[in-house]
């Protein structure tokens, strides 16, 4: 899945978690991608299920919620000029600095499968999620998930 | 055959990477005829835990059925995932 230039945003400079959330939410919202209410319901999510990935040397967040807040499958990103404190998945209150953020708007994830993967892949090698935090256009984002199967 | 339960918090996104990353390691390790995998979320599970030999999950459960479950999130950061996969092993030649 290509990821669209108006769906990526560099070195954001915002200073929360629930910042990052908004603003990637509302960029889906605009183009009418997700339903009223994705945000809250990805916040909401968040807090029960974190999605605060520990991977090195950056923290990685992967927010999302139910596919039937989602119209269209696409996923938004962000690099953050200063990270901000993610909650870790699968750990009780343990927060993680997050430096980069994918949020998933997937209506039925099986279908992203192979995106899902890539991304996975590329948060397993410190020298491509290194690359990812460093991204500076929507096409170099576009071009590392790509060549990284 | 051994049942394989993976969850996740609303058993979307992450489990379903999981689900990949574990099927191609049954492929590789000729596991395929021995385990079954289901995919589901953790509250849909909680009551059932015991329908199946091995739990993975990337999401906290709670205490009383801490013990028969394994930490999945090493397949999502790559960290830890080798002791993660003997743990399953184990669980499979049980």
């Amino acid at each position: 899945m290509e990821i669209e230039k108006e769906l990526v945003a560099i070195e954001l400079e915002i200073d929360s978690k629930e910042s990052v959330l908004a603003f990637l939410g509302s960029r889906l919202l605009e183009k009418a991608y997700v339903k009223e209410g994705f945000v809250e319901s990805v916040l909401k999510r968040e807090e029960t299920f974190p999605t605060g990935l520990p991977t090195i040397p950056f923290g990685i967040a992967i927010p999302h919620t139910d596919g039937d807040m989602v119209n269209e499958s696409k996923i938004a990103f962000a690099t953050l000029k200063n990270p901000v404190k993610f909650l870790a998945m699968g750990q009780s209150g343990e927060l993680i600095d997050i430096k980069v953020v994918f949020m998933l708007a997937l209506k039925e994830p099986a279908a992203q499968l192979a995106t899902l993967q890539k991304l996975v892949g590329l948060f397993q090698n410190p020298e491509t999620v290194s690359k990812l935090a460093a991204i500076t256009s929507a096409e170099e984002l576009n071009d590392l998930i790509n060549i990284k199967a | 055959m051994k049942k394989l339960l993976i969850i996740c918090g609303t058993g979307i996104a992450t489990s379903t990477v999981v689900k990949g990353k574990v099927e191609e390691w049954l492929k590789e390790n000729n596991l395929t005829q021995d385990v079954k995998i289901y995919q589901s979320k953790v509250s849909d599970e909680i009551n059932r835990i015991d329908e199946y030999d091995i739990v993975l999950s990337t999401t906290l459960v709670p205490d009383n059925i801490k013990d028969r479950v394994i930490d999945g999130i090493p397949l999502l950061t790559g960290i830890g995932i080798d002791p993660m996969f003997e743990k399953v092993l184990a669980e499979i030649k049980r």
